[in-house]
């Protein structure tokens, strides 16, 4: 079937038209961006509430304790602890890391590094957004009701989520909340597969995409699969709530006594698993794309890392029971879980050995986007192999619901993803606005992240493998925690400075972007030859006048034969021979 | 509905879309099963007490009427001349669809079965009312249509014909295995 191109639509005119109800998919992108990095904010903040409490319980809060807790004087109430490790980890993933891995990077790149003009549905798209903010409103709404905001944890397990749990509309606005940002991400996740499939520029066969594309496209694939499973699971715990069904209620919780909190936990994980790899395979290809460009070199076995991350997409869906294993399953169910997990550690080395071949004996740039990506190598390898442990059962058995398990995903999920979506948009920035940001600020930022951010989740690791607990508002009521309170305070101050430097990053994205006479980023800065940098910085609002036709891969990096002393060549040239 | 490159090539993404889509409801749909083959297979006895008056007849004719809509369907694609008809007839089966899903759902009231009676109870009631939200949806996608096929038969095409008959048709499938299910076996 002969490819037929998306025609030119007309340039937006009014503020409204371009800015706000934008069809653009650059423009949602940036939509997105802000979203997340206001969520961010949010998000943060509770962190710091959170770590303030177990620092120094029942110590006021400093500077706004007093404004935010005023019936105790400043202090971190228990019922509000709880609510605030729920809301704290529900905004980071689903406000703050979605948002900008798959919201706002799958927005602005897919189109444009596949040489398609926009998305294939512009208005589905822009629907997405503003589902997202409605969901994101609800939310935030719900954290101002009588009996505050959703406390069960973000996994929301019955019998704590049920009305018995949380007798508040808090949960129940949580549970709406979350299945309308589902409705978002699905309907970005059928936008993101159709365009990646039925757009690609002529020439791009799948092995040609950047691994950047790959990420963003499997992930999409395993939203739009995984996503309504929750979704079911959002719904009939609403029903449980609202009309009195009892799908989870049990014991004396219900009436009749028939429900089962355990079906919850298999409908929650069975997405939760392919969730978290939903966060971090945008990230993993963005890094496998630009630790080739700023390495000089062609990715190391490119093949094998697009078919290694389409292995894990695959073993995702069936590992979800190793969330379970202190739930009673069936020790033939726990150990193939087991075994299935291990499995996983095959196709993610290969692709982290693919990695280290990358960067081997490559001439490296130490851009900030490569600092960055340099970043994730690093803190995924500390989180995939403390993986591994939890991934054990009998190991598990004493790790679960300590802190290790949160220093675990802290390092998969948070440090990899934060770092992975930095290195993405210091990238991107001169495409997204025709400006470079300033270099120096973004690898003081680099470092101001990277190492407290290792004194936070290296702690939380610590304090887990002696036993803390996670989730306790005052672990120090058990003596043999006393001992932990310094290094607790260690990694509450981690956090501080951590928190603090983010504020590098949004001076200079403001200055950046807000400041006058600002020098202009030229078209292909990092001199790089994916499609994108053969267009204007920023990009024009139709992208490509003429669709490019694509004739080799994203990284021919390094070639000595190439004519007159450049070293990388577009995708839209014929390959020279090495 | 002319068969030019760029209509082929419309229909090819939208087919691509529809289908994305349908495996989305799908899994919905699939997790509800699952949790439906849980309870089954951990209850002790089947049927439980709770479900044994069961109305029989009215979720058969919903089956009757949702098949009865999917030939109804499937002829206003393909004859050109009586269109309009068919899609009133369409439109009329499922309209009369939901209107037998409320007097099931009266019926089960009135027979004792509450929602609150247990999981089995809990499920007849959440699952029927999640694919009535869906038929719902159906009919707005049926409307949408309608537009074009009264108003603008002009810009009518293929692709959209067909992508609304998938939903209809996948929504009858879905009806199919829940009243097997939840009535029948
Ligand atoms: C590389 C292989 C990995 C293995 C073998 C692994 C294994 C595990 C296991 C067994 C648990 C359950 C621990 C428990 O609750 O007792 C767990 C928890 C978790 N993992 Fe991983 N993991 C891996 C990678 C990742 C990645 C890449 C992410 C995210 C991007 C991630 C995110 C999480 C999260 C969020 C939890 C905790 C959820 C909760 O209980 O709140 N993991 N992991
Ligand atoms: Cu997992």
């Amino acid at each position: 079937m002969a490819f037929v191109e998306q025609h030119i639509h007309d340039a937006p005119t009014s503020f409204w038209s371009k800015y706000i109800v934008s069809y653009d998919h650059k423009v949602i992108g940036k939509q997105f961006l802000w979203y997340g990095i206001f969520f961010l904010m949010v998000g943060g903040l509770m962190a710091l509430l959170i770590r303030w409490t177990l620092a120094y319980p029942g110590v006021p809060f400093p500077v706004i304790g007093n404004l935010l807790f005023p019936h105790t004087n400043g202090v971190v109430p228990p019922d509000t602890y709880a609510m605030l490790f729920t809301m704290h980890g529900t905004i980071m993933i689903f406000f703050a890391i979605t948002p900008i891995l798959t919201g706002f990077l799958g927005n602005f790149c897919i189109p444009l590094l596949i040489g398609a003009r926009d998305m294939i549905f512009p208005t589905l798209n822009m629907l997405s957004f503003w589902f997202a903010m409605a969901s994101g409103v609800l939310l935030l709404g719900s954290l101002c009701l009588p009996l505050g905001a959703a406390a069960g944890g973000w996994t929301s397990y019955p019998t704590l989520s049920t009305n018995l749990g949380q007798p508040g509309v808090g949960q129940t606005l949580w549970l709406l909340s979350l299945f309308l940002f589902g409705v978002s991400s699905t309907m970005g996740a059928v936008n993101y597969i159709t365009t990646v499939i039925t757009l690609r520029a002529p020439g791009m066969g799948y092995f040609k995409m950047p691994l950047t594309i790959w990420g963003l496209w499997l992930t999409a694939i395993l939203n739009a699969i995984f996503v309504p499973v929750l979704g079911a699971g959002l719904l009939l715990l609403t029903f449980d709530r609202v009309f009195g069904t009892t799908f989870f209620l049990a014991g004396a919780a219900a009436t009749s006594g028939k429900g089962d909190p355990i079906l919850f936990q298999h409908v929650f994980w069975i997405f939760g698993h392919p969730e978290v790899y939903i966060l971090i395979l945008p990230a993993w290809g963005l890094v496998s794309d630009i630790l080739a460009f700023f390495s000089r070199k062609p990715a190391f076995g490119y093949k094998m890392t697009a078919l290694s991350l389409s292995a894990i997409t695959i073993l995702s869906t069936v590992v979800y029971g190793h969330h379970m294993y202190t739930t009673q399953m069936s020790p033939l169910l726990t150990q193939s879980f087991m075994t299935l997990t291990m499995l996983i550690s095959i196709p993610s080395a290969i692709f982290f050995a693919n990695w280290l071949g990358t960067l081997w004996k490559g001439s490296i740039r130490f851009d900030s986007p490569m600092l960055f990506a340099l970043g994730v190598v690093f803190v995924f390898g500390l989180g995939g192999l403390t993986g591994l442990y939890l991934a054990s059962t009998s190991i598990d058995l004493y790790l679960h619901d300590t802190y290790f398990v949160v220093g675990h995903f802290h390092y998969t999920m948070a440090a990899s993803v934060l770092l992975g979506g930095f290195a993405g948009t210091y990238f991107w920035f001169p495409k997204m606005f025709g400006r470079m940001m300033d270099e120096r600020l973004a690898k003081i930022h680099f470092w101001a992240t990277m190492l407290p951010l290792n004194g936070i989740f290296m702690g939380m690791m610590m304090v887990g493998w002696a036993g803390m607990h996670r989730r306790l508002y005052n672990p120090f009521i058990y003596e043999f925690m006393h001992k932990l309170i310094p290094v607790n305070q260690f990694i509450t101050f981690s956090a501080v400075a951590m928190g603090l430097a983010q504020f590098i990053f949004l001076y200079n994205l403001f200055k950046t972007v807000f400041s006058k006479n600002y020098p202009a980023a030229p078209a292909n800065p990092w001199n790089v030859g994916t499609l994108e940098w053969q267009i204007p910085s920023p990009a024009p609002h139709y992208n490509f006048l003429e669709i490019p036709h694509v004739k080799c891969g994203p990284h021919e990096l390094g070639n000595p034969n190439l004519p007159d002393g450049r070293d990388f060549q577009y995708q839209t040239e014929e390959l020279v021979k090495a | 509905m002319m068969k030019n490159p760029a209509n082929e090539y419309k229909r090819f993404q939208n087919t691509v879309a529809m289908t994305v889509t349908l495996i989305t409801f799908g899994m919905l749909f699939g997790t509800l099963f699952l949790g439906y083959f849980l309870a089954r297979f951990n209850a002790p006895t089947w049927p439980p007490v709770e479900i044994e008056n069961m109305p029989k007849l009215l979720p058969f004719l919903s089956t009757l009427v949702m098949a009865l809509s999917s030939y109804t369907y499937f002829k206003m694609e393909k004859e050109e001349e009586k269109r309009k008809t068919f899609w009133w007839a369409t439109f009329g089966l499922g309209i009369l669809f939901l209107v037998l899903q409320y007097v099931l759902w009266n019926a089960l009231a009135a027979s004792g079965i509450l929602v609150s009676n247990g999981q089995v109870p809990s499920m007849v009631y959440g699952f029927t009312w999640l694919h009535a939200g869906h038929i719902v949806v159906a009919l707005m996608t049926l409307l949408y249509l309608g537009r074009y096929i009264f108003r603008r038969p002009e810009e009518l095409t293929e692709a959209k014909l067909v992508n609304v008959g998938k939903f209809w048709h996948f929504l009858g499938v879905i009806w199919l295995l829940m009243y097997l299910m939840l009535f029948v076996l």
